[in-house]
């Protein structure tokens, strides 16, 4: 709510006002819903501050965090796909394009590796995501000319590096560890110690990017024209790539590599409203955190007491409204 | 008047009762697998078990009724197939977990997420976390784990028949002579344990040699050329599970073998080795019945 109220100054208001009452239904039926199930009433009695210590335990401890830092995670990971797509002005860069999340999970593999705890692990990812991405920009800024094509060749290759990383450590691991460092590659709410974090980094980077919305239109359109109007395009590039960087590494660092949110959040809804960046950037934050908190909803529950990585949800549910969505548009 | 009396009787009721619950309510205290002392202030009533092994454990320690709940995959013994699930030891829904109000969870150091770990133990749920790496600590958990579950004494005659036992079958085959042999965890990749592992141990009580006893993993990924360069003398594996394992066929490949030339490739039923539960006394034994026939094809 306090991101409607922050965008008085914007185009179009009705698509966010539905998107953060979408936000809120979907927050609300996170609570709702669990392998146990908690009757209407309990579940108005705990909100009240009443109700059963168990129902406490369950709605405050367990599904209201691990709600917040779903809706958190998706929205950080939305857009900061939405700002690599304007920044690359390439429909198919995504958060992790860069090797973001590789260099995060090569970092977290070889801490889990030596045995170290979850606290560790969570600060050696974040660790090596922004070296990846430290990487990445030294190398694309380099010397000769820079461009968007270039960073994301560099980024792409970097990636596929990271991946032969991410290979081989498995492949010498010990086999006990293996199901460990799988399970975080694939993704998982569960792994979420606190929200707060990825909250915090979603609303600060908002603030930071909405005004900037206006300039962001004009540099998808091409660095060239934006130069023309007078934009100082590499200083922004550079704040983009940076701002983005920063967003995946903390949602890596909360929930390991989840999928498909950053691709296909931010096209939809350019499918729907259009490409104006001073509406795209908040309804990706709020669909994007929607998305993914009804997805941990559905994989904790889908085949309780048996938990399923979200990443699958993710997926599942996008892939299939996606194309509905990109088959109508033509 | 009646008030007072009333109020006397609950005050000397309250009194026994405090007594009475101070006699039979005393702290029972363990030390867990990752060196952290355990302590309930009455032995626990609720248990919810995170591994099949924990489950037969904690069974065999005389707890078994008082398992509240356990995860996938545990099967034996029969009882623990109609307890509540909390999800796959590797993924735990703690929901489910929480429901079933433990007073405590027995936790499996290396097989359960430890993120979920800590968030139990935030939630105040007392944990034992265990890890049982031989047969010393089969006998040793159901010691510590009777205690906590208030079945001390049955889990204490349990625990020294099974030690009993295993030095009888130990000094039964101290003098046979050595088996080089080859276990087979897995056929791709192609997987053994190393001489830590409880499995090489039962090997060793049975006169036989694991080939790759000095591999750094615990459970290393071997190549088949280092196999043959070991050349066993018997090849074992828990495989498929039934006696015409598709595993050990593969091996009959290799004619110049010795284990093939002899034909002394063996299963052994997987769930009395491959996990460190009293049952591994019974698998040890086929294992070293198994040897004892390599031997007479000499």
């Amino acid at each position: 709510m306090i991101v409607a109220s922050r965008v008085g100054h914007g185009p179009r208001l009705a698509p966010l006002a539905l998107l953060a009452l979408a936000a809120l239904l979907a927050l609300g039926l996170s609570l709702a819903l669990g392998s146990v199930s908690i009757p209407f009433e309990a579940l108005l009695e705990v909100l009240n501050g009443e109700g059963e210590a168990l129902h406490r335990t369950l709605v405050l401890e367990l599904r209201l965090p691990r709600a917040l830092a779903a809706f958190g995670t998706g929205a950080l990971l939305a857009l900061s796909g939405a700002l690599m797509q304007v920044l690359l002005r390439n429909p198919l860069a995504d958060p992790y394009v860069l090797g973001l999340s590789g260099g995060a999970a090569v970092a977290a593999l070889a801490a889990m590796l030596a045995g170290l705890g979850a606290t560790l692990v969570a600060g050696a990812a974040f660790g090596g995501a922004l070296a990846s991405m430290l990487i990445v920009f030294g190398l694309a800024h380099g010397t000769g000319s820079w461009t968007p094509t270039r960073l994301l060749l560099t980024g792409v290759v970097m990636a596929a590096g990271w991946g032969a990383l991410i290979t081989l450590l498995l492949a010498i691991s010990p086999v006990e560890r293996l199901p460990g460092m799988l399970y975080w590659l694939m993704g998982d709410m569960a792994y979420a110690a606190s929200p707060w974090p990825v909250l915090a980094v979603a609303a600060v980077s908002l603030v930071v990017m909405l005004p900037l919305g206006r300039t962001l239109n004009v540099l998808a359109r091409g660095g060239l024209q934006a130069m023309a109007l007078g934009v100082a395009v590499r200083p922004l590039e550079w704040t983009l790539y940076l701002l983005a960087s920063l967003m995946t590494a903390v949602a890596v660092t909360t929930a390991g590599s989840i999928g498909f949110v950053g691709l296909m959040v931010p096209h939809m809804l350019r499918l729907r409203l259009g490409n104006d960046q001073r509406l795209i950037l908040p309804a990706s934050l709020l669909a994007g955190g929607t998305l993914l908190t009804l997805a941990d909803t559905l994989a904790r529950t889908l085949i309780a007491p048996q938990q399923l990585p979200v990443g699958v949800i993710t997926a599942l549910l996008g892939v299939p409204s996606f194309l509905y969505l990109l088959y109508r548009s033509r | 008047m009646l008030r007072r009396l009333f109020g006397w009787s609950g005050l000397w009721l309250a009194l026994l009762c405090g007594l009475t619950g101070q006699a039979t309510a005393a702290e029972v205290c363990a030390i867990d697998d990752a060196d952290h002392e355990v302590c309930l202030a009455a032995p626990a009533e609720r248990i919810v078990a995170l591994s099949p092994s924990i489950t037969e454990l904690l069974y065999a320690a005389g707890a078994g009724e008082r398992l509240v709940g356990t995860v996938g995959f545990s099967d034996y013994p029969p009882a623990a197939i109609e307890l509540p699930r909390v999800g796959s030891h590797e993924r735990l829904d703690l929901e489910a977990l929480l429901v079933l109000e433990p007073d405590l969870v027995v936790a499996w150091i290396s097989g359960n997420p430890r993120e979920q770990l800590d968030r139990l133990r935030r939630l105040g749920i007392p944990l034992f976390l265990s890890e049982t790496r031989d047969f010393e600590g089969v006998a040793d958990s159901l010691e510590r784990l009777g205690r906590l579950a208030g079945s001390e004494a049955s889990a204490a005659a349990t625990a020294a028949a099974f030690r009993e036992d295993t030095r009888a079958l130990r000094a039964q085959y101290r003098a046979a002579s050595p088996v080089p042999v080859f276990y087979q965890v897995w056929e791709q990749p192609l997987m053994t344990i190393n001489g830590e592992h409880w499995i090489s141990q039962a090997l060793a009580l049975c006169g036989g040699e694991n080939v790759f006893a000095e591999a750094s993993a615990g459970v290393p990924r071997v190549g088949i050329e280092s196999v043959l360069a070991r050349d066993p003398e018997a090849i074992l594996t828990g495989g498929a599970g039934s006696p015409e394992s598709p595993w050990l066929e593969s091996w009959r490949d290799h004619a110049r073998m010795t284990a093939v030339r002899r034909d002394n490739l063996f299963v052994v039923d997987p769930s009395l080795v491959q996990r460190a539960t009293p049952r591994l006394l019974e698998g040890t034994r086929k294992i070293c019945e198994h040897l004892e026939v390599a031997r007479d094809r000499r």
